[in-house]
């Protein structure tokens, strides 16, 4: 069965590392947060492995979800 | 770096309180208690409601209330003794409220209301035998409660009986009362002599009930128990009463009675409060003029005969308390709804929000008549959640590094030159130094100058930070840090520039400990004292409540320098908070301004503060404020300082002051690159709580690892690093020799890749 991703963002080729020279891709990632884990689709880098956390994602879903788990 | 909380899968639990001792705290809150007049009514009618309802001109509303505790209310309204208005609160200062001319209005000029709903009549039958006063309203309280009544009485009709139970009632009202009479679903077996009826027909009913006269033909001499109405040795309901509310409220019990007795239950089981009580209720009468009676003889004499009644309640706390107003709900709820947050084991803990919202400034425990201390149970909550792995580390974290900042990157401890061991130490607090170092500089320099026997100086924080997120490891580290560095310095007299700090000091250092207004007002002022020829409203530090000794010595500072200080509401002891207190500055920026807006509504003057934290937020919302120490040297504190600032300006003082006064050389360190900032930028990093040091710290790491991405519509470079809790972004551009910020921001999850 495939594993379920709470988010998926495709970079659409629109971002390159700069380490590497090579174009992001959208690759496997985890959120980790307080003993807990959320599989996800993020734009990685797929030479060195650098997750991309767009602006919009922390400070929308992932704060959202922070907020949530620490009044657990 | 402060650890976080492991797991949200702890399932430890420690209770907040005893069961006793939460209920000796929620029995302090008076707010529930009910109005003196309702306490009065032996009926329990919702008197407050009732004039309430009139007041906005709803008598329907109003009849309905008074039709509740009553089935003949017409009866009942006409000789009422009327205890409630013997007790209105309004008779302290005036005329008390005419309640039964309202209660008339109501009967007048409000529509009966609608029959109850579709109760299935009750299979015990009951029988009632001769007619008075208390077996008429007997009769329809049993109707009320859906037994079959039969009435056996000598009269031929409503009428006639009416006459007998109510005598001397005007027309009208007998009238009025044989209409409901009527109505009612009761079985009138009429021109039958009472007890001749009990006798042949007692057997069949399963309830029976006797007027007081006729019970004793029956059974002369007979014992009744009068707190239920019941002659227990009969199985019979009767009972002797007085006047109309007598009866009323007699016929109420023995109602009651009758459903147990059905049951076959004791008549005394279970029968919860009855009658009138005594209220614990506080209402301040404060800006109540005292007005006189208004005859209800129209339904706009009526109404404005309501208007008059002051609605009776205690809400003295929340009429202080910014915080209170917030979340509406009155210290008790509000600790049993903690503890209960305090006492899950798993789910959601919804007051995690409110527990770290109060400011623990200990007003409330001043405005409250009980002294009910919201403050304590909002910091012991804090406490036991640290405790158990509960309280998340988020809302506290920044302020907790600054303290840390304050006490380890930004501490200094030195004895005045010249002094081995000094007889004072001044310690400014962490928000004087972070605000306003100009004045920390002159303060302490006028100190040394001043005082014999050496002054030292000693820059960091009091541990209020830690104390006030519930850290209690870290708050005791703090005491015995600050306690050795007093040690050291041969446990000088402590002279403090705050009113929180002299308060944390106490609490631990076994010193002399003054604030630096005593100091001054021991000294007199120095003669470069800036005058202030103009009106000001002093507001008092929550840190000095309790302490009238710096709350006038403040004002006497303040007149001797020119300033008018006026009287505002809520000063000395029951001042609030600015909203710095109790980190509700970090916990919730919401509740903090509302607490600061609190504090700016009670003059429209400038702000004379003696605490730093208090000057600053009024100042951000476009007061002018100004710190009592700034007039006393003549030095200003920096317009609002953004969080960069503040800790910039804490090294900075450190540095300048050990170049100035102990000749120690401090090497700036070179970072090799320059950071500039778009204005954006720095306007986004003061609201996202990200410092300038962590921006350097990400562009650190960057130069280290190379890694860093380009967005190809932008053009800018992003780049992150996890520091501590926290991963930072950065989204710059390459300039000569450094970087140009354009945005940055962070997250506490952790990223990381998975196959």
């Amino acid at each position: 069965m495939a594993e379920k991703n709470y988010y998926t963002i495709d970079p659409d080729g629109k971002l390159t590392c700069m380490k590497c020279g090579v174009r992001l891709e959208k690759g496997k990632a985890k959120f980790l947060y307080l003993d807990n884990g959320f599989p996800v689709e993020l734009p990685v880098c797929p030479k060195c492995g650098f997750i991309y956390v767009p602006e919009e994602l922390a400070l929308g879903k992932v704060l959202s979800v922070e907020k949530a788990l620490e009044d657990k | 770096m402060i650890e976080e909380r492991a797991s949200t899968h702890v399932y430890r639990q420690k209770r907040m309180f005893t069961k006793e001792e939460l209920e000796a705290r929620e029995h302090l809150c008076v707010h529930e208690q009910p109005p003196y007049c309702n306490a009065a009514c032996p009926l329990k009618l919702d008197t407050k409601a009732m004039i309430a309802a009139v007041s906005a001109g709803d008598f329907d509303r109003a009849l309905a209330l008074y039709d509740k505790i009553t089935p003949f209310p017409h009866i009942l309204c006409a000789l009422c003794e009327a205890p409630c208005e013997g007790k209105c609160k309004l008779h302290e200062v005036g005329e008390g409220v005419s309640i039964r001319e309202l209660e008339t209005a109501a009967l007048r000029f409000g529509a009966p209301p609608k029959k109850r709903g579709l109760l299935r009549k009750k299979n015990k039958k009951a029988a009632i035998f001769g007619g008075d006063l208390f077996t008429l309203f007997l009769a329809g309280e049993l109707c009320r409660k859906m037994y079959p009544v039969t009435v056996f009485c000598q009269q031929d009709g409503y009428a006639a009986f009416l006459r007998a139970c109510a005598s001397g009632m005007p027309e009208e009202i007998l009238a009025a009362s044989e209409q409901t009479l009527s109505r009612m679903d009761i079985t009138f077996v009429w021109n039958t002599d009472p007890a001749e009826a009990f006798a042949e027909k007692n057997a069949s009913f399963d309830l029976r009930c006797a007027a007081y006269d006729t019970a004793q033909l029956l059974f002369p001499g007979l014992a009744v128990d009068e707190a239920v109405m019941v002659c227990r040795e009969h199985r019979l309901i009767t009972g002797r009463t007085q006047g109309v509310l007598g009866a009323a409220f007699g016929a109420k019990k023995a109602a009651l009675s009758a459903d147990r007795l059905a049951q076959n239950l004791d008549p005394a089981n279970t029968r919860g409060e009855e009658g009138s009580v005594e209220t614990r209720l506080y209402t301040s009468l404060d800006g109540v003029s005292p007005s006189q009676r208004i005859p209800c003889t129209d339904r706009a004499s009526a109404v404005a005969e309501a208007k008059r009644c002051i609605q009776c309640r205690c809400e003295e706390c929340i009429k202080g308390c910014a915080y209170l107003q917030h979340y509406k709900k009155f210290p008790r709820i509000l600790t049993r709804e903690i503890y209960n947050n305090v006492s899950i084991i798993m789910g959601d803990h919804m007051m995690n929000k409110p527990i770290n919202a109060c400011s623990l400034c200990g007003q409330c425990s001043v405005l409250c008549p009980n002294g009910y201390d919201m403050a304590e149970v909002c910091h012991i909550a804090r406490q036991n959640m640290v405790t158990t792995g509960k309280m998340p580390l988020a809302p506290h974290e920044f302020a907790l590094m600054d303290m840390l900042f304050s006490n380890d990157e930004a501490f200094l401890c030195r004895p005045q030159p010249g002094y081995a061991q000094c007889k004072y130490v001044f310690f400014p607090g962490c928000q004087a130094t972070a605000i306003a170092p100009a004045t920390v500089r002159a303060a302490y320099l006028d100190l040394c100058q001043r005082l014999e026997g050496g002054v030292a100086l000693m820059l960091g924080c009091c541990g209020a930070i830690c104390d006030w997120a519930g850290r209690y490891e870290m708050y005791d580290d703090t005491v015995k840090f600050l306690d050795e560095q007093l040690a050291r310095l041969g446990n000088p007299t402590v002279i403090t520039g705050c009113p929180t700090c002299k308060k944390q000091l106490s609490s631990h250092a076994q010193l002399e400990i003054h604030g630096i207004w005593e100091i001054l007002e021991a000294i007199g002022v120095p003669e470069k004292a800036k005058r202030l020829e103009k009106p000001v409203a002093v507001h008092d530090a929550c840190g000095a409540r309790g302490d009238k000794a710096t709350q006038q010595s403040i004002r006497r500072i303040a007149e001797s320098l020119g300033c008018q200080v006026t009287q505002t509401p809520y000063e000395g002891d029951k001042s609030p908070c600015c909203g710095y207190g109790g980190l509700t500055q970090y916990t919730n920026r919401e509740v903090a301004k509302e607490m600061t807006d609190k504090c700016l509504e009670r003059s429209d003057l400038p702000y004379l503060s003696y605490c730093m934290a208090c000057r600053d937020r009024f100042a951000r919302e476009g007061r002018e404020s100004m710190h009592l120490l700034e007039l006393v040297y003549g030095t200003s504190a920096d317009h609002c300082p953004d969080i960069s600032a503040k800790r910039y300006n804490r090294l900075s003082l450190k540095h300048h002051l050990l170049e100035e006064i102990w000749n120690e050389e401090v090497i700036a360190m070179d970072l090799g690159f320059t950071v500039a900032y778009t204005p954006e930028a720095e306007a986004m990093m003061d609201d996202r709580m990200i410092l300038k040091t962590d921006v350097i710290r990400v562009l650190q790491s960057l130069r280290q690892t190379g890694e860093a991405i380009r967005e190809e519509n932008s053009g800018l470079l992003l780049t992150r690093a996890r520091l501590g809790n926290v991963t930072f972004w950065v989204k710059y551009e390459e300039v000569d020799g450094g970087y140009r910020v354009h945005r940055a921001y962070s997250h506490r999850m952790n990223i990381v890749n998975r196959l």
